[in-house]
């Protein structure tokens, strides 16, 4: 098995290497036959990627422990379904399965790529040729995933217990696959450019690519968060991780992008920026795989840390000067058609959303690197986390929500004062009256406050046009549901970010309850006791073990109550006392309101061979809150150490993901129906088609 | 907030949408400022202090974890030892000062915003103010370069300005967008920024 797998990986390094001098020599000398067997050597990389990617996988499916790999990510009793798991679990099945997703997706993107890109074809498939030579060179010489052991060992080291979680089947990929993805808009925009191809053919394609690699990664950095939640037991869904940051980088640069491309496609601006972009995007996405393999940073990810940080830099240093350089090659043929009319125009909002998006990148960049240059200049060592970031990019994010309620507003070129009042009275009447009530209530937090009227001004911003749309429409004789679904289809794009936009706005609620409201108590209970937080009562009732050879497990029952805080007065008073919130209490009678609502079972496990704890938190989740228990530790004595905390609006966070999904696949729906814009007028005028 | 409400601006008052511009960009940087300086506050039980706390100070042997977030023995201490200086009337700043006496700044989460680590939270300011005001001189550039533009005629490559009279395709947009605009019955608003609504799609 891993003689075929490290042939097929030399095969696909000879493939791609002959693509990549095939598809330059056959433009070079009119050679359109080489140019066309160049574009299946590629395909056929394909093919090569995924010989060696099954040859690995076979090779845990047998157990077959002569190959190192193998025996670092799997054991005998380990639950099979995590072979797909085991398969990108370390740094050298991961680079085969980027490896394997590059190819796939190249081979697709040139397979469904436009005719009229054919002039800058032969470029894009050098560009992807030459990005898989580095993977396949890489994975041949400096970290095969098929190194063979000297002696044999009877069983394997096993998986790393983190990874065990049905999440893991899809968040390292789709994250992976969305940081590999990047590489197609890139390799088709630079290579229309090489070819002189200024015009907007590419729009479609770089539009279509790097949306759904920006919903790929969206959807992966969702997983992960929820992936932390539930099992991590770090209490939280985004650390502000170096390793989360790199991912979220290169993701935010796309969503300038996607944003951005529209002004491109309907204004025929911008041109120059969303190059700028696209190249921004790329190389951030290998900051992020040199950050991710052995990248000098501390972070709480390091399954893939391995010794090729320099290969990765280099290839990184090396992307950036191609894009830099490119870009200042053709930056003079990439002039705007048209120009900006006013500062309250959609093209001027898309522009600051773009800044925008760009700042916090650009923070969130300066975070990762600030220790470093720290340690540099000073040789003292900081650390920069969460409370930074909260910080500086709390305020940032609040202000690209605003724009997601005024953007959209706006008509494109410019606006009047008639028009601003018609479309914002009744939105910041809803933001205004959200804030009022709120502070009618007695809700603490100013800024919260805020933001929760920001995020009513969205909402309502949105909801104005669905209600304006629909309701022409239900007019003119459909009925509501159908007047809406007709109001969408009308424009997939527009009405496909709205979505997006509403799944964004789920987000941020979450994000301001859990960061502004959330309630924490900690505790040790022994079998019968309970601990008190705010209005719930949990209650140790039985406890769970299970030892297997891999793992010592142990669970709690809990029984969750909803009590009357009045029944507790005294027990609460006293606590207060002590400066507490929450407290232990012996008695496990119960009280005359308690009403048993739900069970939970926080989850410990141990695993002596990689001295690492997993555990899974307990939840019980309500849309307004999430009462969430995570078991520390199960001491000697027998009690078990919990920390309790109430997580409002926690619910919205996983409410988002399937909006978010929904949206970017409405947004990508081929369109057929006659576009909400004046084509054919246009067309009229412009004999070239392009607009 | 109530007070730096756009609402008010679209009133009696409203002049233009650039004056509209102007106050919102004052606005937002005036939330920014606010914001930045009260994200976390210090009003809230002991216990939540503590726990507060022991997000903004990092474990020393977890990687890229805090205290909050980690089960490892010397964590529980930590947090221990927060709460125990909590409790005999530090204030958050003596208690932060306490860790960086003995494990150096690194403890700290977020570097303290003074001497050399004023850069750490400078440079963000300039990023953001920076990029925002690249924005809108680009903007402004771009407006300026109309007029030039339309003259010299050279710059349009592919494609002409904006075709001639659409006016019967704009109605028609208007009415499923169910816009209906009185066609310029005030006085107070020219043709084109009425033209110009109606592109609203």
């Amino acid at each position: 098995m891993a003689d075929l797998g490290v042939m097929a990986l030399l095969l696909g390094l000879a493939l791609s290497i002959y693509a990549a001098v095939g598809a330059i020599v056959g433009e070079k000398t009119a050679m359109a036959e080489l140019v066309v067997s160049a574009r299946r050597a590629l395909y056929m990389t394909t093919l090569a990627a995924a010989v060696a990617s099954g040859a690995l996988i076979n090779a845990f499916v047998q157990n077959d422990f002569s190959i190192k790999y193998v025996v670092d990510h799997s054991n005998t009793f380990m639950d099979r379904a995590f072979v797909w798991v085991a398969f990108y679990a370390g740094n050298e099945g991961s680079l085969l399965y980027i490896l394997l997703a590059l190819a796939l997706i190249s081979a697709i993107s040139i397979w469904f790529a436009p005719k009229r890109l054919a002039r800058s074809m032969p470029w894009t498939i050098a560009i992807l040729a030459i990005i898989q030579l580095f993977y396949f060179g890489v994975l041949s010489f400096v970290a095969s995933p098929f190194e063979l052991l000297d002696t044999i060992p009877l069983e394997g080291r096993g998986i790393n217990p983190l990874l065990t979680h049905p999440g893991m089947f899809s968040h390292p990929p789709l994250l992976m696959g969305g940081l590999i993805g990047i590489t197609i808009p890139f390799a088709f925009v630079s290579g229309a450019l090489i070819a002189g191809n200024y015009g907007d053919d590419w729009i479609d394609v770089a539009r279509v690519s790097a949306i759904i690699t920006w919903g790929v990664l969206g959807t992966g950095m969702l997983l992960g968060a929820w992936w932390a939640y539930t099992i991590l037991g770090w209490g939280g869904y985004w650390a502000w991780d170096p390793i989360e940051n790199v991912a979220l980088m290169p993701w935010l640069v796309l969503t300038a992008f996607v944003h951005s491309i529209m002004v491109q496609k309907r204004r025929g601006m911008f041109r120059m920026w969303n190059v700028a972009l696209l190249n921004i995007a790329f190389v951030l996405a290998q900051l992020g795989m040199f950050i991710n393999r052995g990248g000098p940073v501390v972070s709480v990810h390091s399954f893939a840390a391995s010794s090729l940080g320099v290969i990765f830099l280099s290839f990184m240093l090396a992307s950036l000067l191609f894009a830099f350089a490119l870009f200042l090659w053709r930056m003079p043929q990439l002039k705007s058609d048209r120009a900006m009319e006013s500062f309250m125009s959609r093209e001027a909002s898309f522009l600051i959303n773009n800044f925008l998006f760009l700042a916090v990148m650009g923070v969130t960049l300066w975070g990762v690197l600030y220790p470093l240059f720290s340690d540099l200049a000073r040789d003292i060592s900081v650390s920069v986390s969460a409370p930074y970031f909260d910080r500086t990019n709390g305020p940032v994010l609040l202000g690209i929500v605003v724009m997601m309620g005024i953007g959209p507003l706006l008509p494109w070129r410019k606006t009047s004062a008639r028009s601003m009042k018609q479309w914002f009275m009744w939105p910041t009447l809803v933001g205004l009256l959200t804030i009022i009530v709120l502070v009618a209530l007695g809700v603490q937090r100013p800024i919260a406050i805020f933001a929760f009227g920001v995020v009513a001004f969205v909402a309502a911003s949105i909801s104005e046009e669905w209600w304006r749309g629909t309701t022409a429409r239900h007019r003119s004789g459909d009925n509501w549901v159908m007047a809406w679904w007709r109001l969408v289809n009308g424009n997939r794009p527009r009405h496909g970010g709205y979505i997006v936009h509403i799944s964004i706005l789920m987000l941020a609620l979450g994000i301001i309850g859990t960061n502004f409201y959330q309630q924490r108590t900690d505790g040790a209970l022994a079998l019968g006791e309970s601990i008190i937080l705010d209005n719930y009562r949990i209650e140790y009732v039985d406890e769970g073990e299970s030892i297997r050879d891999d793992r010592i497990a142990k669970w709690a029952e809990m029984s969750v109550y909803e009590i009357n805080p009045d029944d507790y007065s005294q027990e609460i008073a006293f606590a207060a006392t002590q400066g507490s919130s929450g407290f232990t209490l012996k008695d496990s009678r119960l009280r005359e309101n308690d009403n048993l609502i739900d069970q939970i079972e926080p989850w410990h496990g141990f695993y002596p061979d990689f001295n690492m704890a997993s555990v899974r938190s307990g939840i019980r989740s309500t849309i307004v809150e999430d009462l969430y228990v995570i078991p520390r530790d199960f001491l000697a004595d027998g009690r078990v150490s919990i920390a309790v905390s109430i997580n409002p609006l926690a619910w919205w966070l996983w409410v988002s993901g399937p909006f978010f999904i929904i949206g970017t696949m409405v947004a990508l729906w081929p369109q057929h129906a006659v576009e909400r814009r004046p084509v054919r007028k246009r067309k009229l005028d412009d004999p070239e088609g392009e607009n | 907030m109530a007070a730096g409400d756009p609402l008010l601006m679209i009133g009696s008052r409203a002049r233009s949408p650039r004056a509209f511009a102007i106050f919102f960009i004052a606005l937002s940087l005036l939330i920014l400022l606010t914001a930045t300086n009260c994200v976390r506050e210090v009003d809230i039980t002991l216990e939540q202090r503590s726990h507060q706390l022991a997000g903004d100070l990092m474990c020393p042997v977890c990687d890229g974890q805090t205290l909050d977030g980690s089960n490892a023995q010397i964590a529980v201490d930590m947090r221990l030892k927060v709460r125990e200086l909590l409790d005999s009337g530090n204030t958050n700043a003596e208690v932060k000062d306490y860790f960086v006496a003995r494990y150096g700044e690194e403890i700290l989460a977020a570097p303290e915003s003074s001497g050399f680590n004023l850069l750490a939270y400078i440079v963000p300011v300039v990023i953001v103010f920076g990029g925002i005001g690249i924005a809108l001189i680009t903007i402004k550039n771009m407006r300026k370069s109309a007029a030039q533009v339309n003259y010299s005629g050279t710059q349009t490559v592919s494609s002409p300005n904006e075709p001639a009279d659409l006016s019967d395709y704009l109605a028609k947009v208007d009415r499923d967008l169910g816009i209906y605009i009185q066609p310029a019955s005030s006085e107070s608003y020219d043709v084109s920024s009425s033209q110009s609504d109606k592109e609203n799609s």
